[in-house]
């Protein structure tokens, strides 16, 4: 048995038919972390170790572990699992997660991601199930290539069918996660919520549904063949990070040659940059950011220390590039946004509206986002997100 | 320290020069101020050579300088000041004359930026001037740098796109007579107004095109001016200012403090003031640029610009005719060669013999402002020994 302690859900503003879409600037990292603040909030002390669930990982060789820590605030000692999977796995690494473990499940399409913290208090998630099988009705091999084998009858007799029958599940689910609103109505006791997600992440989902449904109850994850069940034992604490949607900006992509990298340059940012932290001078005080050698104020070269920086400001200034710059989708918007209660101004590019969108004296706040893929390369900073937009998701859940 | 004089001038036409390599367009500079030498010129005479360019198209730009003008027994030394390249070079070039080291230097100033497709400038010239972790990859462009002052300049001045729009106007139509100059066409507000947006507030007719081209000029010591020519134009001041390098760490973004610095170094060298001056080439890569150096360079009072474009002032015929080459805007601006063009222009200018001739003019200003809006150089010329 585990405890949900605590739920976060995140989906990027922009929507097509089929679902949310991730915007330029968004990727799994960047949506893991936004859903796993919303889990938290002023959790984070209690996290002892991650596990990262998705089929859409960026940095298959390594990498993604250490931004999702700094973008959740964490320590770089907390261990990070990064596992492959769609709902089933997310569900079971939840049903089966020790305490302090904050389970985070990311999709691209449609996109959106789910976070749970595990601890001690919450409703339990009881009687895990698991049915493993075979058939692989959509394949993406090491080329990465996606193929779909294009059967839904085969699917459904065969692989979810027979799944959820080797479950022998004693009674109906209230809520299915990573398949459609239809099968889901068929498998169901009563209507189940309608989740905007069917990947690893739609197990967090599922459960946040429950919130919907104001009362606890059997939930079931199908992926393909291969199917898992847990039942939840009250309604669990749920903080959505759901913007409300918007038709995706018109973007021009821009074809070009790489954009060029230096590692080195990469690596001495890497933690002010993704922590969101200013060097603050041993000496005075005084914040830089970026963090310098020299202070600004009283040219004491002894050091400084990471501290954080505030996470919303207003804009001095800002400009719309509509010209095509190779490799950059454009029109982008740049701004310097004053960050509150602070001397401190930051570059950061706009997220969230469309190009030009964005006035001088505009507020907003700083999020996690992927500046730019460079050299194959992404690179984590932060951007600034309009109130305009975060407003209106405000009002579109009351 | 001597007094420096100009005393020729030279300069390859501004345009996309294809079919010219930096090769032949320094050369062809070099020549051309050569011959504009009342009395002449033995090039062994030249002692030392300052070479300004901002990126390196066929390799290593001194040797090049020296090769491919004949120049193999004298030092030769590559000055990169971003855009502030050219007045750079002269200001190195009077230092070393003014100190009585040398008598007769040579400062050239060139730059092929056609030499690259025209995006790919973009990230070339954002290696040059962005920090690689931090503001490189945001896509902070060479106008977009420009962009988040002006924009903050139009937010608590009150000026105008159509303030904006008057500057390319009024260079353009500079450039006319000018036939080194690269767009030779009159546009009009209208048009300016409503060109397609390369970066807001900027649309295409208020930015500079993308420009080949070298100029030269023959710095020598009043000791030896009597040789070479009778009319000569004095170095009287030169200014270098810098900034912090990231905008974020800029306090006022209304204003280019590199500018301020640089133009009050060369204004106290000379020992005159912003309203001595007759006639001025000023940094319009980007038409906002010229109206706030209005202020910085003290030609208006602050957030005086507006009010000094619409009263016609920097129109030839105006109090302080701003540009009359046509500017970086209308004739061109191939970065290490812009800062000496503006010397070229001048030294005319100050002769009398300018194509857009400003009556009478006896004191003269240059000034570039470049990079990531962090370098600043300003000269003062007059054909007043002073």
């Amino acid at each position: 048995m585990t405890n949900v302690s605590a739920v976060g859900t995140y989906l990027p503003v922009w929507a097509t038919k089929a679902g949310r879409v991730t915007g330029p600037d968004e990727d799994v990292v960047t949506m893991a972390v936004e859903a796993g603040l919303a889990a938290l909030g002023d959790r984070s002390g209690e996290v002892r170790n991650i596990v990262l669930v998705s089929r859409d990982l960026p940095l298959i060789e390594g990498g993604n572990s250490a931004a999702v820590l700094a973008g959740l605030g964490l320590d770089a000692h907390v261990p990070v699992v990064e596992q492959l999977g769609g709902a089933p796995a997310t569900l079971d690494a939840i049903a089966n997660a020790a305490a302090g473990t904050l389970v985070l499940a990311a999709d691209l399409a449609p996109a959106g991601a789910g976070a749970v913290l595990v601890s001690h208090d919450g409703p339990s998630l009881t009687e895990p199930g698991r049915v493993t099988r075979s058939l692989p009705i959509t394949s993406r091999g090491r080329d990465g290539e996606r193929r779909d084998y294009a059967d839904p009858r085969l699917e459904l007799q065969r692989g979810l069918h027979v799944a959820v029958d080797a479950l022998e599940l004693q009674d109906k689910p209230v809520v299915v996660a990573g398949t459609t609103v239809k099968i889901a109505r068929e498998l169901c006791a009563g209507t189940p919520p309608e989740l905007p997600v069917a990947g690893a992440s739609a197990a967090v989902f599922a459960l946040a549904g429950l919130e919907q449904i104001g009362a606890g109850g059997l939930v079931l994850a199908v992926e393909q063949a291969s199917a898992a069940a847990a039942r939840l034992g009250g309604v669990p604490t749920v903080v959505r990070n759901e913007l409300a949607q918007r038709e995706p900006a018109r973007l021009r992509d821009n074809p070009g040659p790489d954009i060029a990298i230096s590692l080195a340059a990469y690596d001495r940012a890497f933690e002010a940059k993704v922590r969101w932290e200013a060097g603050s001078c041993n000496a005075c005080g005084t914040l830089a950011f970026p963090p310098r050698l020299r202070c600004f104020e009283c040219g004491s070269e002894a050091g400084w220390s990471l501290t954080p920086l505030p996470r919303t400001g207003e804009v001095y200034s800002c400009v719309t590039v509509h010209v095509p710059v190779p490799g950059l989708p454009t029109p982008y918007s740049l701004a310097i946004v004053q960050l509150d209660g602070t001397e401190v101004r930051a570059l950061v590019k706009v997220t969230g509206v469309g190009p030009g969108e964005i006035a001088i004296g505009d507020r907003g706040s700083l999020v996690l986002r992927r500046v730019a893929v460079r050299s194959g390369i992404p690179d984590y900073g932060y951007a600034l997100l309009p109130d305009a937009v975060a407003g209106s998701a405000e009002e579109e859940s009351r | 320290m001597k007094r420096v004089a100009i005393v020729g001038a030279g300069m390859t036409q501004f345009k996309e020069h294809f079919g010219l390599g930096i090769k032949e367009l320094v050369p062809m500079a070099v020549s051309e101020m050569e011959a504009s030498l009342d009395k002449g010129l033995d090039r062994a005479k030249i002692e030392a050579a300052w070479f300004g360019e901002l990126t390196t198209s066929d390799g290593f730009p001194s040797g090049i300088l020296a090769d491919s003008c004949g120049l193999m027994d004298i030092p030769v030394t590559r000055i990169e000041n971003a855009c502030a390249t050219g007045n750079d070079a002269v200001r190195n070039a009077s230092y070393a004359v003014g100190a009585g080291v040398i008598d007769v230097a040579l400062v050239v100033g060139a730059d092929k930026v056609r030499e690259s497709s025209a995006r790919g400038t973009f990230w070339e010239w954002a290696g040059l001037t962005r920090d690689l972790a931090w503001d490189y990859p945001l896509g902070l462009v060479a106008p977009a740098n420009f962009a988040l002052h002006v924009a903050r300049y139009l937010h608590e001045s009150g000026a105008t796109r159509e303030h904006m729009a008057m500057v390319a106007v009024k260079n353009h139509r500079h450039a006319l007579t000018n036939p080194k100059a690269q767009l030779r066409y009159e546009i009009t507000i209208e048009q300016v107004l409503a060109a397609p947006t390369v970066v807001a507030p900027f649309g295409l007719l208020d930015c500079t095109p993308q420009s080949d081209g070298a100029a030269a000029l023959l710095l020598v010591s009043e000791d030896v001016v009597d040789q070479y020519t009778d009319h000569p134009v004095w170095v009287r001041g030169t200014g270098l200012g810098l900034d912090r390098v990231m905008h974020q760490h800029k306090r006022d973004m209304t204003s280019f403090p590199p500018t301020v610095k640089a133009s009050k170094a060369a204004y106290a060298m000379a020992g005159i003031g912003p309203g001595d001056v007759d006639v001025a080439e000023v940094h319009d890569c980007f038409s906002g640029v010229e109206l706030i150096s209005y202020e910085d360079l003290g030609f208006a009072e602050k957030f005086g610009a507006a009010a000094l474009i619409e009263s016609g002032a920097t129109t030839i015929g105006g109090s302080i005719p701003v540009n009359p080459s046509g500017g970086l805007k209308a004739k061109g601006h191939p970065p290490g060669a812009t800062g000496v063009a503006q010397c070229v222009e001048l030294f005319e200018q100050l002769r009398g013999h300018s194509t857009n001739q400003v009556d009478g003019a006896r004191i003269g200003l240059a000034h570039n402002i470049g990079g990531p809006t962090a370098v600043s150089a300003v000269t003062v010329l007059s054909n007043q020994k002073g």
